[in-house]
């Protein structure tokens, strides 16, 4: 396990990762005292909310651990390619509501630009021909009905 | 007897057999192309096959498993950077043997060994599956209990991290699994008033969040990564000289790859591991390790391909994944109704041959596919980044909505691949997360069966010998290398010197 020094010579010790998740562990405790229980004589050797609340105990015990003994140090900054990356998967889903496969297109040829590509059939490669490739795969072969949306419109109608 | 010939005849089937070589030819293409791997491959592909009837479809991913588990050898050895990470002892030695100018020889006994270590492999899983099927048959459910309470604890154990991060990814995993409607009070639980989450999280579009969409951004930071490829004539077999000094590592890293591979949870990358050190341990000429010793490629590349004949045994006998793409083609059981475990031997004993001979095929296969078309599958490598990885996300996203025709499977994919980058980032195994989501709903019944059948007393489990044996397993899993540890550095255990 790698450990990392802060220029003083101290250890740095990140407790933001252990402390998300002690307060979605406390959030989830919470779901579950709102769970519905059943009569003792349906509840199957359990009620609904203990097998998830037992999971939660280990959870907070296995981060109350990582805050206590854990000595591993903040990883190296993320990249601003890989950040630009995330960025574009958390729009993409605004851009599927949309169209699927137009949302498909938008972030493959951005994607692929972003990395660098510029020539013009590797961008079309990866706008049109996979796109429409795997839409006419799944659509004709495995008859699968994508949503409709403005491009997929067009095959449906 | 008479399942294994049935088994056979279940795979005499043209389509069938069709299928297996397009499978492994796709295997091989995963495997070498750097950033791909087995589990990857088998995430991505696990969609196209529910439409298939089950032999064809668990047949296909088991395909990409061995296939892919083989060709991470050709990148390792011509580019120095392993296809897959069960590879990477091989880089070690495969590579420095290719600047020699020896690429094909470096190959050739990549391709050998890794012929006989999974032929070998899935001899055993022949051969141990069904023993081990018959002795769970009689199994309790506390015993099942405390079984998957073991397969759980030795995610501990997985990769170079902190065994505590791996268990608390699998109890997340366990967590995620308690979504839905439960089977046992048919009470609604974390569903947020969604219909779709009611059946609970799918198993695919995780997997393909987490090991196909996490490895897309983690690529991105590899952009700049440059590849020096070795050219290669032909692939050259073994002479009768590298036979003689390979056979004992063979034979060697094949069972080494065989038993780690039984393990619940460990896979092939640990199977190499240890196949390659024990090779160098007991080569007659271990300062040869390194620089291109080919009983290093043989020791890592026999033991990593054994380990995926190993990884099914529990898989198939025990319901319990014996490695990460083992996961994946469990989900891909669960997906198509199998429920893996030792009444599949009884029950469904043809299905269970017919996939044990399409690994043997599969292992024949890559053989001739690795004698014949290494050079041309060396090419892959030259595919841009920017135009596969695209290309992997497109698939990802039309995957994930694929099997149940819902835009909140998309959404749970793309939120895995983030919190999965995230989680590797900090060191957390993104592995122990899906096993922990497949074995949750498992776990979580039996320890309901288990309490009633013992009126709540959840403390008479230890009365039963099997549990006691499973539990004291869960302690050393958990406990016995930190323990083992604190010991060898205590200096009054340490011997003078």
């Amino acid at each position: 396990m790698p450990t990392f020094t802060r220029p003083g010579g101290r250890r740095s010790r990140p407790r933001w990762v252990p402390l998300v998740i002690l307060a979605l562990a406390a959030g989830a405790f919470y779901l579950t005292t709102t769970f519905d229980e059943v009569p003792a004589i349906l509840k199957r050797g359990m009620q609904p909310a203990d097998f998830p609340q037992l999971m939660i105990g280990l959870i907070a015990g296995l981060a109350l651990w990582l805050l206590w003994r854990e000595r591993s140090g903040e990883p190296p900054a993320v990249p601003r390619i890989v950040s630009i990356t995330m960025a574009m998967l958390i729009i993409f889903p605004f851009l599927a509501l949309v169209d699927l496969f137009g949302g498909l297109a938008i972030f493959s040829v951005a994607l692929s630009f972003l990395w660098g590509e510029r020539r013009p059939l590797a961008l079309a490669t990866v706008a049109l021909l996979v796109p429409l490739m795997v839409f006419f795969l799944f659509d004709i072969v495995f008859e699968i009905r994508f949503p409709r949306g403005i491009l997929t419109n067009l095959w449906y109608d | 007897m008479d399942a294994l010939l049935s088994g056979l005849g279940a795979l005499a089937d043209l389509h069938l057999l069709a299928l297996i070589l397009a499978a492994t030819f796709g295997g091989v293409l995963v495997g070498a192309l750097p950033g791909l791997n087995a589990t990857t491959g088998a995430a991505l592909l696990l969609p196209f096959t529910i439409t298939m009837e089950p032999i064809p479809a668990i047949a296909v991913l088991i395909t990409i498993y061995c296939a892919a588990t083989f060709a991470g050898a050709i990148t390792a050895i011509l580019i120095n950077t392993p296809g897959t990470s069960a590879s990477a002892t091989t880089c070690l030695d495969g590579y420095p043997l290719a600047q020699r100018g020896e690429a094909g020889r470096a190959l050739g006994i990549a391709t050998v060994s890794s012929t006989i270590g999974g032929v070998i492999s899935v001899i055993c899983l022949m051969a141990a599956a069904p023993l081990l099927a018959r002795a769970a048959y009689n199994f309790t459910p506390p015993e099942y209990f405390a079984l998957t309470v073991f397969g759980l604890s030795m995610l501990a154990t997985i990769g170079e991290g902190s065994a505590v991060k791996n268990l608390l990814a699998g109890a997340v995993g366990v967590l995620l699994a308690t979504v839905g409607i439960d089977l046992l009070t048919t009470v609604e639980r974390f569903t947020f008033g969604f219909n779709e989450l009611s059946e609970g999280i799918g198993f695919v579009p995780v997997m393909i969040g987490l090991f196909g969409i996490a490895e897309l951004i983690a690529q991105a930071g590899n952009l700049t990564q440059k590849y020096q490829r070795i050219k290669m004539k032909a692939l050259r077999l073994p002479s009768l000289a590298d036979y003689r000094k390979i056979w004992r590592t063979i034979l060697q890293s094949s069972g080494i790859g065989t038993f780690i591979g039984i393990l619940p949870a460990e896979g092939a990358t640990v199977a190499s591991m240890i196949g390659y050190n024990e090779a160098r341990r007991w080569s007659k000429t271990p300062e040869e390790f390194g620089k291109g010793a080919i009983e290093g490629i043989a020791g890592s590349e026999a033991a990593n391909n054994s380990a995926t004949g190993g990884a099914m045994v529990p898989t198939l006998a025990l319901g319990i994944p014996g490695s990460p793409t083992a996961a994946v083609i469990l989900a891909g059981l669960m997906v198509h109704g199998i429920r893996p475990g030792p009444t599949m031997f009884t029950e469904q004993a043809t299905f269970a041959f017919a996939i044990f001979w399409a690994m043997l095929l599969v292992n024949v296969l890559f053989f001739f596919i690795g004698l014949f078309g290494a050079k041309v599958f060396a090419r892959v490598t030259l595919v841009p980044m920017t135009i596969l990885w695209p290309t992997v996300f497109t698939f990802s996203i039309v995957g994930a909505y694929a099997l149940d025709q819902s835009m909140i499977d998309v959404w749970i994919a793309l939120v895995a691949g983030l919190v999965g980058y995230i989680m590797r980032r900090h060191g957390y195994s993104v592995v122990p997360l899906a096993i922990g989501l497949i074995l949750g709903g498992i776990l979580e019944q039996r320890l309901g069966q288990s309490l009633v059948i013992l009126d709540g007393q959840w403390w008479r489990m230890l009365a039963s010998p099997l549990c006691l044996l499973f539990f004291t397993l869960t302690a050393l899993a958990l406990f016995g290398k930190p323990l083992w540890r604190r010991v060898g550095d205590n200096p009054e255990h340490r011997r003078p010197s």
